[in-house]
């Protein structure tokens, strides 16, 4: 016979099981930004884990069907199978791939919860889409949703120019020293370094930096400054107000909006290097401009473009300078490639293709005669080149960095081929440059979506170029 | 009232009109059917002359090789003709089921043009460049197996251009700039490097 204390001890014992179980909500949304839609989910946190819904996260998407089944549940995502268990962490997905969360898939109220650290692996498999996390801003772009933009000072009047290939409407705040931009409904991203100093009488500089639901940009100007808009919301210009004078010199920018996690991970996060970047990224084609179709779904244009991030965030992380040409799916041609690679004043140029034909990697110097007299930095040449002839006096130091890259790859374990070949816009491009094709290990282009497999190659090629800095991305 | 001849003539005119229409739709069908099948019949008169051995130069996308391989062909005393059956017959054997390098259905070589004996210019047909896979890898090897099998046929090239359909295309398929002249040394060059077997 049970006793009144046995009762009590019973039913606390049932209340804190019940309570361990839970997700519990309130720890901030997640927004996801596709080329069709913008919304956020919810963000619960369980033994310490940010989860996140599939339901949520996913039913915008495309056609979702989810049915959990006891401990089983099954998620069918445009035609696409995903297995999960709950308190598992494998997931069978598209019916080969097993994949591994971080944490342990939880149903409850037959609705099942992944760990949002999982989300860049897990969702190429599920959905068959590309997806790029920014755990700074928690924010989650699908199919190159995001795009970047180009800031340009002017003078007479002295003004920034920031042009973005889509309209844009900030939250703007003007204060004494700086004018701050916060992007929320826009998925802008930077491309280039996060600092640059200008050194001019109306700016002094700008700070680029991810807070959490967006990004914000911040101006530190030296008079009483304007923020005007273009009429299609493409350009915004800073410029100074009617009657301005000189400010007070700026303090340093506070970050305006913040929160402990996104401090925390800015203070670990390594100091984004300043002055001209050391290597260019190219991600190939863009846009309007898909590249091979690698599979009925996939495109090279996304394939390239993930390569291309996860290599600048790895290079990052090794203290070098990195730009983009391009961060999101933005058509250029391979004139504006070469133009902008040689006017960043880097010292390598690495355009990133990929291809379901073949295995491992393959790296491609131009296919140019060399110059006569041209020096291992190529800075012998005198007069006027073609533009088609450019590369001639850097074919050293291009075959130079395709080795390095050729030779961590082979570290990597990773099938190389290095030769040389036509391939744009190598020949116009005034730096050691190099096109590098990655195609799948297997058979199955599908392996170029994974994250497991885009990392793997982004360290090897980081490697590469790391060794070539001779010390850290300092050595220029 | 409608008299019984004219029923039966109204009869026959509408059943003339039904099986006249079924009929078009036939031809039509036929017709559509023509245009989307690959080209069978021969683009230029079959090469009459003694069979001589040709070495072609047969990629290989698992690897990214080329093998040189030798062919019996009839081959013509003029040297364009020439150097066209010896691509073509690397064509036919790209075009093989078994093929470690397929090409796009109806693929051919239109002409080999011999500015002189230095420079050739080659005109495929349209079909070559839209059935043709995209990628550095795969267009590079076709361009290279071309240009290493002209150059077993003519030792004096120096350079090569490619034409489809008689126009200078940007690239082959998105990838491989095609639209200048290709030095024969800097392809052997590049061949050699990867293991190509150029000469």
């Amino acid at each position: 016979m049970l006793n009144r204390h046995s009762i009590f001890v019973g039913v606390t014992a049932l209340l804190f099981l019940l309570q361990a179980r839970a997700v519990a909500p309130a720890a901030g949304q997640l927004s996801v930004f596709a080329p069709q839609t913008r919304y956020q989910v919810d963000v619960g946190v369980r033994d310490g884990v940010d989860y996140v819904g599939l339901t949520d996260l996913l039913e915008p998407l495309g056609q979702m069907e989810a049915k959990a089944s006891g401990a089983s549940y099954v998620l069918t995502f445009n035609g696409r199978k995903s297995e999960f268990r709950d308190g598992k962490r494998e997931v069978r997905a598209s019916g080969t791939a097993t994949i591994e969360l971080n944490a342990r898939f939880v149903i409850l109220d037959d609705r099942g919860y992944v760990p949002v650290a999982s989300i860049t692996r897990l969702l190429p498999y599920v959905t068959g889409k590309t997806v790029m996390y920014h755990p700074a801003s928690r924010r989650l772009f699908v199919d190159a949703a995001e795009f970047s933009f180009t800031a340009e000072l002017r003078h007479d009047p002295a003004r920034l120019v920031l042009s973005f290939p889509s309209p844009v409407k900030p939250s703007i705040a003007i204060e004494k020293g700086l004018v701050r931009l916060l992007f929320q409904r826009e998925p802008v991203v930077n491309a280039g370094p996060d600092e640059v100093a200008y050194h001019d009488t109306f700016l002094s500089g700008t700070r680029f930096r991810e807070v959490p639901g967006g990004a914000e940009l911040t101006a530190r100007v030296l008079k009483t400054a304007k923020v005007s808009s273009s009429e299609d919301g493409r350009t915004l210009t800073i410029h100074a107000a009617p009657g301005a004078v000189a400010d007070a010199p700026p303090p340093e920018p506070a970050p305006a909006i913040t929160s402990t996690s996104a401090a925390q991970e800015a203070a670990s996060a390594p100091a984004a290097p300043r002055g001209p970047p050391f290597v260019i990224l190219d991600p190939a084609h863009g846009g309007s401009e898909s590249g091979s179709a690698l599979s009925q779904t996939l495109a090279e244009k996304t394939v390239n473009l993930s390569i291309a991030r996860l290599l600048k965030k790895d290079l990052q992380a090794r203290g070098i300078a990195v730009a983009l040409t391009r961060s999101g799916d933005e058509t250029l041609t391979w004139n504006q490639r070469a133009e902008a690679a040689n006017t960043s004043r880097a010292l390598i140029y690495v355009v990133l293709h990929s291809s379901a034909d073949g295995h491992g990697v393959r790296l491609y110097t131009a296919m140019l005669q060399e110059e006569a007299g041209a020096g291992e930095d190529g800075r012998k040449r005198r007069g006027f080149v073609p533009w088609e002839k450019a590369q001639s006096a850097y074919l050293q130091p291009s075959r130079h960095a395709a080795a390095a890259m050729a030779d961590e790859c082979r570290k990597a374990g990773l099938p190389v081929r290095e030769s040389a070949a036509p391939v744009a816009p190598l020949n116009s491009v005034t730096m050691a440059a190099v096109a590098v094709e990655v195609a799948p290990l297997g058979k199955e282009a599908g392996e170029l979506a994974t994250a497991q497999y885009q990392e793997m190659i982004a360290r090897a090629l980081a490697k590469g170029i790391a060794g070539l800095t001779g010390g850290g991305g300092k050595a220029r | 009232m409608i008299g019984r001849g004219l029923k039966i003539v109204i009869a026959v005119l509408g059943t003339a009109i039904l099986i006249m229409a079924l009929y078009l739709m036939h031809l039509r069908r036929e017709a559509e059917t023509m245009e989307s099948a690959p080209m069978a019949q021969p683009l230029a008169p079959p090469a009459s002359g003694p069979e001589q051995q040709v070495t072609v130069y047969l990629p290989n996308d698992e690897d990214g090789s080329l093998r040189a391989l030798s062919v019996s062909r009839a081959l013509p005393s003029d040297n364009g003709e020439r150097a066209r059956v010896a691509l073509q017959a690397l064509i036919t054997l790209c075009l093989r089921p078994d093929s470690r390098h397929p090409l796009g259905e109806g693929s051919a070589v239109q002409d080999v043009f011999l500015m002189d004996e230095n420079s050739a210019v080659v005109n495929l047909n349209a079909r070559f460049a839209e059935g043709h896979r995209s990628g550095i890898e795969v267009e590079w090897l076709t361009v290279e197996s071309m240009v290493l099998t002209l150059k077993a046929q003519l030792p004096l090239l120096t350079r090569v251009r490619f034409l489809v359909d008689g126009n200078s295309p940007e690239s082959l398929a998105g990838h491989v700039a095609l639209g200048g002249w290709l030095e024969v040394a800097l392809v052997s060059e590049a061949a050699a490097r990867q293991g190509g077997g150029a000469e």
